[in-house]
């Protein structure tokens, strides 16, 4: 079964053939290529990975994504971004899915009433024709939802249930305000002791697609590698949603320096010990290939 | 002080719960619904932007600090139709843990699953969940297994759905009800799919133990707790 890093990020310098946003994190001359990626799969036994658009949802912001994929067709899979307020997303969907080995986009916004106890008609939702065109055509909807979004998603699921749902990084939804970099140039969420995303993502497991990515793990604890105390985090996830419906994946290049890829591949047995080999399989690789169709390799 | 008969003793013992209908009733009532509405309206807004913080879940909110805001919300911790049967459960040495003011919005899925609060080496652990309007079948109506406090009782794993957990019985009732239960069983909000919200108030109890609860987590309400017996409740000094 392969081994599949099932969130990541790689970029390059900012240029007129590559253009991208930049930021104090990213600025125009750092990279994070494909190519540092791959030595570390290779050294880690890791086979293929989704390469995850960051720096610009704009077409052109996409060219380096799309030339990593058209290189690496067997290796990679990716997800695009939509400019927020785009005003015909399912165009630029459309001209980023074509043939290019990206599989779905990533979102965490849905454009419905803040106020749950507001009369909720998905239809409504600003969201609800970038959801259509997902089921129409099959994309992947990747999600980071914020946490006065999260109690949106299911009447979007419900309404779609043949979309297939990866939550990332564990389903926490971030609260406004609560995100910032730590000194390694890690992103991290400042988030409850108690866990509250039990009452919102966490009850979105009797949905048959909807699937989640043990990752991330390093922006949420108050604790160094193996993040100890997100262990209840994990258990519960698996209870929940089964071992067939995690993902396993690393959130390159953020977390190179601390605590380095090579550790994160082992993360999983040391916050899920009691696994069955297989169950660390379906986790470590053998769900995102069934999940988002990787290709043979 | 309303003892509970020997049929509702048994049942205790047996299947963990008790229903008490029209348990609140009459002026006390529309009191006590007064004060759950005007203040789950006051503290909303407030919740939200918490919410959005990330600081406050998103499915149901709990007034803040209710026996400071109005001592209807007082008044229901020691009312006479339940108190005596939490009295003669805990051998007359019951104390208040704190009450859960609550409002659930309907959703197409529970806030949560099915789930024990308390295991069997912890002192006894009552609930009472109050009614504070209608609760009709499908609209968050709590969610029981009897027997499930025993502990020679399950194992139980907690199912997808909740309608799904084998030996369950759901408890839809009027405003006013009370549903008294033993946190060791099994237990949920079942899903709500009304375009109600689902008011209630949870009382939480326990058996009396040394340092279980401080004099200053309820001094602020010292006022209203002129009595011995108010004041043990309330686990206050003197």
């Amino acid at each position: 079964m392969p081994r599949i890093d099932a969130h990541l990020h790689v970029f390059t310098r900012a240029s007129s053939e590559f253009p991208r946003e930049i930021s104090d994190v990213w600025p125009a001359e750092r990279e994070e290529p494909v190519e540092k990626l791959l030595d570390e799969m290779e050294k880690h036994q890791i086979d293929q990975a989704v390469l995850v658009q960051m720096a610009g949802a704009s077409i052109a912001n996409h060219r380096y994504l799309l030339q990593c994929l058209k290189e690496y067709p067997n290796r990679f899979l990716g997800i695009g971004l939509v400019p927020e307020g785009h005003p015909n997303p399912v165009d630029h969907m459309a001209e980023l899915t074509d043939n290019t080995g990206i599989i779905g986009f990533r979102f965490s916004t849905f454009g419905g009433p803040r106020d749950i106890f507001a009369k909720m008609d998905v239809r409504e939702f600003a969201a609800y024709p970038i959801w259509k065109c997902a089921a129409e055509r099959d994309y992947v909807l990747w999600l980071y939802p914020n946490a006065i979004n999260a109690h949106l998603l299911p009447y979007l699921i419900q309404a779609f249930p043949q979309v297939r749902v990866v939550l990332n990084h564990l389903a926490v939804c971030p609260g406004k305000g609560k995100f910032s970099w730590d000194a390694f140039g890690r992103p991290q969420i400042q988030v409850t002791g108690y866990n509250l995303t039990m009452h919102t993502t966490y009850r979105l497991a009797r949905f048959e697609n909807v699937n989640v990515h043990l990752s991330g793990q390093y922006a949420f604890s108050t604790e160094e590698f193996p993040y100890k105390d997100l262990a209840g985090w994990h258990s519960g996830l698996l209870s929940g949603f089964g071992a067939k419906r995690l993902m396993w994946a690393t959130d390159f290049p953020w977390i190179l320096e601390e605590p380095g890829y090579g550790k994160l591949t082992t993360v999983i047995e040391e916050l899920l010990p009691n696994l069955s080999e297989a169950e660390l399989a379906d986790i470590m690789g053998g769900n995102a290939k069934r999940i988002l169709r990787f290709p043979d390799l | 002080m309303i003892l509970p008969t020997p049929d509702q003793k048994a049942q205790w013992e047996a299947e963990g719960y008790l229903v008490f209908e029209n348990a609140i009733q009459g002026e006390d009532l529309k009191r006590l619904q007064n004060a759950f509405d005007y203040w789950a309206e006051a503290c909303k807004a407030e919740w939200l932007d918490r919410v959005e913080a990330g600081e406050a879940v998103a499915t149901f909110y709990d007034i803040p600090n209710p026996l400071e805001k109005d001592p209807v919300f007082i008044d229901i911790i020691d009312y006479p139709s339940y108190y005596g049967a939490l009295m003669e459960f805990t051998d007359h040495d019951l104390i208040l843990l704190g009450p859960q003011v609550r409002t659930v919005a309907p959703w197409p899925v529970s806030y949560t699953g099915w789930h024990p609060d308390v295991g069997h080496s912890n002192p006894l652990h009552i609930k009472v969940q109050i009614y504070v309007n209608d609760v009709e079948p499908g609209s968050g109506e709590f969610g029981f297994v009897p027997g499930s406090h025993k502990p020679d009782a399950g194992p139980y794993k907690r199912p997808m759905r909740q309608e799904s957990m084998p030996g369950h019985k759901t408890f839809p009732g009027k405003a006013g009800t009370a549903i008294m239960f033993n946190s060791c069983g099994w237990h949920v909000s079942m899903d709500n799919h009304s375009d109600t919200p689902r008011k209630s108030i949870i009382l939480i109890y326990e058996k009396r133990t040394p340092g279980r609860i401080g004099p200053e987590q309820f001094a602020s309400i010292s006022d209203y707790c002129q009595t011995p017996e108010r004041r043990k409740l309330f686990s206050l000094n003197g």
